[in-house]
């Protein structure tokens, strides 16, 4: 049905290459109805972002033409042309200025609009914001700042903003608005992804969506078709009102193989009895966040903190880090009472790791690989006299790391910042393994990065967890929990609400 | 070939561009004062750089945290002023009581910015102030000299024909490379300076690292003092009191980033270089005083513009 109607927008042989050697894009063909969710799926490094940039007037095309209802029309060359053929962008990072009101970020590049004499009219600001805001169904108070709103409501607004920038600068009121989402969901909680599907079903009726994401089942969920990119290239596009498609089906065609292989491995890691407890929290509570907390974890075990956005489970592992503090409760590790107040560093001589999937957390982006490998690892480059450095030792360590963990670069000493979001990942992922620490904290180890680095780094913490490793998971994805926890402890307003085992987790998250 | 010499370059484009400003700096004035490069001339560049050097080296660990040190020049002034007003009562005890007392003060730069977490912009600004305040207190503002030959030998003293402060400077800066770029110290001053959160979660006592580094740049502040009231025999509150400037900007014209993580002592000596060397050829050149300030100016800033190594450095503040 969709199909008899003209695009709205259509891209045909789109070609991008960067420094002259990495081709981004090559040959692409998509296009896009009025009033449907277009989904883009595809690795890090396929060509998602660079197409998304080249749709909203960020990035030149090398080669290609759009096409605007069927007549042929130039690229835009800036976002604000893009605006006025009614296409906007919501980017997938540092999009919001959190410093400034909720109406001055959504005003924001659209001042002109509302001056007169140089002067703002902050009245018919406040008003314009105000309109769009009740009209897209969210709930805010134009006149509070960006940053004390919770993080899903301030993706709507950037969504809003969008909307807004559209119809400021389209002069055409016709046009469907497209809104181009660049892998909206990564900082967002699972129920609050579910919060911004219905909140664009509702929206499809008025604006046109390109979403673009690498976690697969929540693209199935709710878009009306999607392309599937490897290495720039379409590889294939799915109508998914008309065809019925499983989450494997779709992995196959993004990595261009089956996950299959990983999954059984993972069946065959026998979980043995665990015996002695390396971790014993007791009525740990800190106000506003957790409540009660108590719970043993044994040496080799891996245990999950399962809960949604603001359930305290990030403030409990950052509490065990030592990078937030409690208020009462006690913690005992290796049989010592771990001292309030104490910091990350003290909480690491004890032989507590804490790795975030952050990697602004973890690295050094204008370091070496092997440089970020050591400074975790000092004791062990340290040669001559207990003081110097032994750079050989730390190439030698970087190169073995490399290469158990698959990192892509051209030499240890190539600077971190030249890496793919993956590989960087694996670096991080890498010091902790040199590292050995008795317990390793796991915040979010896989966000944002696509699904081959993802298994790189699964097996990775599975080889760790075999060597007796503990560890402590809290992650927006429940998969992960399936995967790497032998215990997951279920929490819900702070408190823990239940302990279940990875197949009791897989079955609750099947029936909700 | 053609290809790795340009990749080379690119990687090295900072210190390739000091050192050609080096060399352009010495050419330009040998070219204009023949006087510049005699022996003579090359003990007044020596006798200009080599406590300037003490001093920076010890600012470029502060700055490579991403930090500020604007105690310095009020903590050498502190040293080289105590040594000569109380020379006549402690002989050449003052030499440790100086550095104890810059030390001592460099560790407090250190608790408040790091335990207290006062922005070292302001911790150190008032701390100079203070200290600038004790200075006029015990020197009530006047002239001392020193005649004390054991002490002045400490930096006019001359060995294979160079004055002993050079020695001195070149030891310190020596010590000051090995320890950036050689050890677990160093290693952990480029963490702090380049991503604070990840050198804390790498197991980086911050607190106790950030503090120990102003308090080695009180130490170097102190040897300075000691050398300089050394090398000058005498002096007033007024020694030393448009430092700042040339400080900063031998540091930064060296490649050190304001904000940390870049460059490092190994790089300061050519900022050093430029900037002192600068001054004292126009000042051998006799010009006036009003447009040596202007070229000094002008100069500081071009240098801090060619040498900043905008591959790694993305935002200027």
């Amino acid at each position: 049905m969709a199909s008899e109607k003209i695009p709205l927008l259509e891209l045909k042989g789109v070609n991008k290459t960067f420094n002259g050697v990495v081709r981004a894009l090559i040959d692409v063909n998509i296009c896009l109805y009025p009033g449907e969710i277009l989904g883009i799926v595809g690795e890090n490094g396929a060509g998602k972002s660079t197409l998304m940039k080249i749709l909203a007037g960020v990035l030149p095309p090398d080669s290609g033409e759009m096409y605007f209802f069927g007549t042929k029309v130039p690229f835009p060359r800036n976002p604000r042309e893009a605006a006025s053929r009614g296409i906007a962008l919501v980017p997938q990072e540092k999009g919001v200025i959190p410093h400034l009101k909720v109406y001055q970020f959504l005003m924001l590049g659209n001042e002109d609009c509302f001056s007169s004499f140089g002067r703002l009219k902050i009245g018919e600001m406040r008003k314009t914001a105000e309109k769009i805001l009740s009209e897209l169904n969210i709930e805010c108070d134009t006149n509070t700042y960006m940053y004390e709103l919770p993080l899903p409501v301030q993706k709507l607004v950037e969504i809003a903003k969008a909307i807004l920038t559209i119809r400021v600068r389209c002069k055409d009121t016709r046009i469907t608005p497209v809104v181009i989402l660049d892998e909206p969901t990564a900082p967002l909680a699972v129920e609050h992804r579910k919060h911004l599907f219905e909140f664009m079903t509702k929206a499809k009726e008025h604006t046109s969506f390109v979403f673009v994401s690498h976690i697969i089942p929540e693209i199935l969920g709710f878009a009306d078709r999607i392309y599937v990119l490897r290495d720039g290239r379409v590889v294939v596009s799915h109508n998914l009102r008309e065809e019925k498609l499983s989450e494997e089906d779709i992995f196959r065609e993004i990595v261009g193989r089956s996950s299959s292989e990983f999954l059984k491995r993972r069946e065959s890691v026998t979980r043995e009895t665990p015996w002695r407890v390396l971790l014993s929290v007791r009525n740990l509570s800190k106000r506003g966040s957790y409540y009660n907390v108590s719970f043993d974890l044994h040496e080799g075990e891996c245990l999950g903190l399962f809960g949604t956005a603001g359930s305290g489970k990030a403030e409990i592992i950052k509490t065990l880090a030592g990078i937030m503090d409690f208020d009462e409760g006690e913690i005992v590790f290796d049989g010592r009472p771990l001292k309030k107040g104490e910091p990350p560093y003290a909480r690491l001589k004890r032989g507590i790791g804490y790795f975030s999937g952050e990697t602004g957390k973890e690295l050094f982006l204008n370091w070496s690989i092997a440089r970020n490998l050591s400074i975790l690892n000092l004791e062990k480059v340290i040669g001559l006299g207990g003081v110097i450095l032994n750079s050989k030792k730390e190439e030698e360590i970087a190169e073995k790391v490399m290469k158990t963990l698959k990192i892509k670069a051209p030499s240890p000493r190539a600077e971190c910042y030249s890496l793919s979001g993956g590989n960087k990942q694996k670096v991080s992922v890498g010091k902790w393994m040199e590292r050995k620490p008795r317990l390793l904290l796991l915040e979010d180890p896989t966000i944002g990065i696509d699904v081959g680095a993802r298994e790189d780094i699964y097996e990775a913490l599975l080889e760790m967890k075999k060597n007796g490793i503990s560890m402590v998971l809290v992650s927006d994805d429940p998969k992960e929990y399936v995967l790497l926890c032998d215990r997951i402890l279920y929490i819900k307003g702070g408190r823990i609400e239940k302990t279940v085992t990875p197949e009791e987790l897989e079955k609750i998250l099947r029936e909700e | 070939m053609k290809v790795t010499f340009v990749a080379w370059f690119r990687k090295n484009v900072s210190v390739v561009s000091s050192l050609a400003a080096t060399v352009l700096i010495i050419l330009v004035f040998q070219a204009m004062n023949p006087a510049f490069l005699s022996y003579n001339g090359l003990r007044a560049l020596i006798y200009a750089m080599s406590y300037f050097l003490i001093v920076a080296c010890g600012l470029t660990f502060v700055i490579m945290m991403g930090s500020f040190d604007f105690s310095v020049v009020s903590l050498l002034k502190l040293s080289a002023l105590f040594c000569v007003v109380f020379m006549d009562r402690y002989g050449l005890l003052v030499i440790p009581l100086a550095i104890s007392l810059t030390t001592a003060f460099g560790f407090l730069n250190g608790l408040l910015v790091a335990k207290f977490h006062v922005p070292s912009f302001m911790a150190t600004l008032g701390v100079s102030i203070v200290v600038e305040g004790i200075v006029l207190y015990f020197s009530k503002g006047k002239l001392f000299l020193t005649y004390n030959e054991a002490f002045r030998a400490l930096a006019i003293k001359e060995i294979f024909g160079l004055p002993a402060i050079f020695y001195w400077a070149m030891g310190i800066w020596v010590l000051s490379v090995f320890l950036a770029l050689y050890t677990p110290f160093g290693r952990k001053t480029y963490a702090v300076g380049s991503n604070l959160v990840a050198a804390e979660l790498s197991g980086v006592n911050i607190v106790f690292h950030r503090t120990l580094v102003f308090t080695l740049s009180g130490l170097y502040a102190g040897v300075a003092g000691v050398l300089y009231m050394a090398q000058l025999g005498g002096g007033s509150v007024q020694l030393g009191s448009d430092l700042s400037v040339p400080l900063f900007a031998s540091i930064v014209a060296g490649g050190t980033a304001l904000t940390g993580g870049v460059g490092g002592p190994h790089r300061t000596l050519l900022g050093v270089i430029i900037i002192t060397w600068t001054q004292t050829g126009l000042q051998m050149m006799a010009i006036g005083r009003d447009i040596q300030m202007v070229i000094f100016g002008i100069v500081a800033i071009i240098l801090a513009a060619a040498t900043v190594d905008r591959k790694k450095i993305r935002m200027v503040k």
